[in-house]
């Protein structure tokens, strides 16, 4: 049967020929997106505004966080044309903001900053988009942050994902101190920094306001809350449906902290914004 | 005829299962207008119609899991 969720967790489909044509230049030019590889419930109304964000550095994750549906294991080599490919797209759809992330390369000697900072320096120099990458902690290597800082991006993601208490289920391989540092190390180079958490995954309310006030204190004034929604019966179950007046007052007290931007709804993702 | 099918909705979702119909057989919709809803793993979907016209077919009922690329219903324009 069908599992039933509440009222509030419901999203239409868009069918159009933008999310079409989308979908073929995306496949044409080999690229991958984080939208089809974690099931986001937000693509066919992004890809219908001609909004998608290229993941980079394959498909496969070398992490296992609980809560993702991007597949892991072992991937390949960094492929020298997807900075071209990247670029080509982001011309061919005559995007004004692009969005790059990627998978986590932990294989890698530098967590794949050098190929980040091709990509961004290439779409920098090619084409006219303001540029927006979620990146990776890099395992707290700050010579790998420095060279993907040197692109200049003009918006620079890191997610926390969630509070510090749910970290050894949600995200083991990471750390939460580690990476408020890739956050509080980006802004002294990159004016806007930007961060997400999903909530529902069991974590208090004090807890998530404590998350935000670690955000200020780095100076960080653009974040997203949003619902967690288990992709398959492989990720972690949902503790609870956030109900949208809680989101209302985690805005609010966004708001009251001091963030400038603040999307805090159940289908808020970081790059939705 | 339009067919009216289960669209891709993500690496390694094969399925979603028919919560309930908006419409029933022989009704007039707009286009746009939400016809069934489905639901997957991850949340609920409203699947809107194509074109407007018709319901002529509807191929799953209530509670049946439908794979990606399947004909939900069929409706004359």
């Amino acid at each position: 049967m069908a599992q039933r969720f509440p009222a509030w967790i419901k999203k239409r489909l868009i069918y159009s020929e933008t999310a079409c044509n989308l979908e073929r230049l995306i496949d044409a030019l080999a690229l991958n997106t984080v939208c089809k590889s974690a099931c986001c419930p937000n693509k066919s109304e992004c890809f219908s505004q001609k909004k998608a964000t290229f993941m980079i550095l394959g498909k496969i994750c070398t992490r296992s966080c609980g809560f993702c549906a991007v597949k892991k294991g072992r991937p390949l080599q960094p492929d020298k044309s997807e900075a071209e490919r990247v670029t080509n797209a982001v011309k061919a759809l005559g995007l004004n903001h692009a969005v790059i992330t990627s998978v986590t390369r932990d294989d890698l000697e530098d967590g794949g900053a050098r190929q980040f900072y091709d990509v961004a320096f290439k779409i920098k120099g090619e084409t006219q988009a303001r540029l927006e990458i979620l990146t990776p902690d890099f395992r707290g290597k700050k010579e790998a942050l420095d060279t993907v800082l040197d692109a200049h991006v003009d918006i620079f993601c890191h997610n926390l994902e969630t509070v510090p208490r749910l970290y050894s289920r949600v995200r083991p391989e990471a750390d939460y101190k580690r990476s408020l540092e890739v956050l509080k190390r980006a802004k002294k180079r990159i004016d806007t920094t930007k961060s997400g958490i999903m909530v529902g995954l069991g974590e208090r309310e004090d807890e998530v306001f404590n998350v935000m006030r670690d955000l200020r204190e780095i100076d960080c004034k653009s974040l997203t809350i949003g619902q967690y929604l288990r992709p398959t019966k492989r990720q972690l179950g949902v503790y609870e449906y956030v109900h949208p007046d809680l989101f209302n007052k985690y805005r609010m007290l966004a708001l009251s902290l001091g963030f400038k931007h603040i999307l805090s709804e159940p289908f808020a993702r970081t790059s939705y914004m | 005829m339009a067919n009216v099918t289960l669209p891709e909705l993500g690496e390694g979702i094969k399925s979603a299962v028919v919560s309930f119909w908006h419409v029933d057989k022989e009704n007039r919709v707009g286009e746009g207008d939400d016809i069934v809803e489905m639901a997957t793993d991850k949340a609920t979907f409203n699947v809107p119609s194509p074109v407007a016209g018709t319901i002529r077919e509807i191929m799953f009922q209530e509670g049946d899991t439908v794979q990606v690329g399947d004909t939900l219903a069929v409706i004359e324009e």
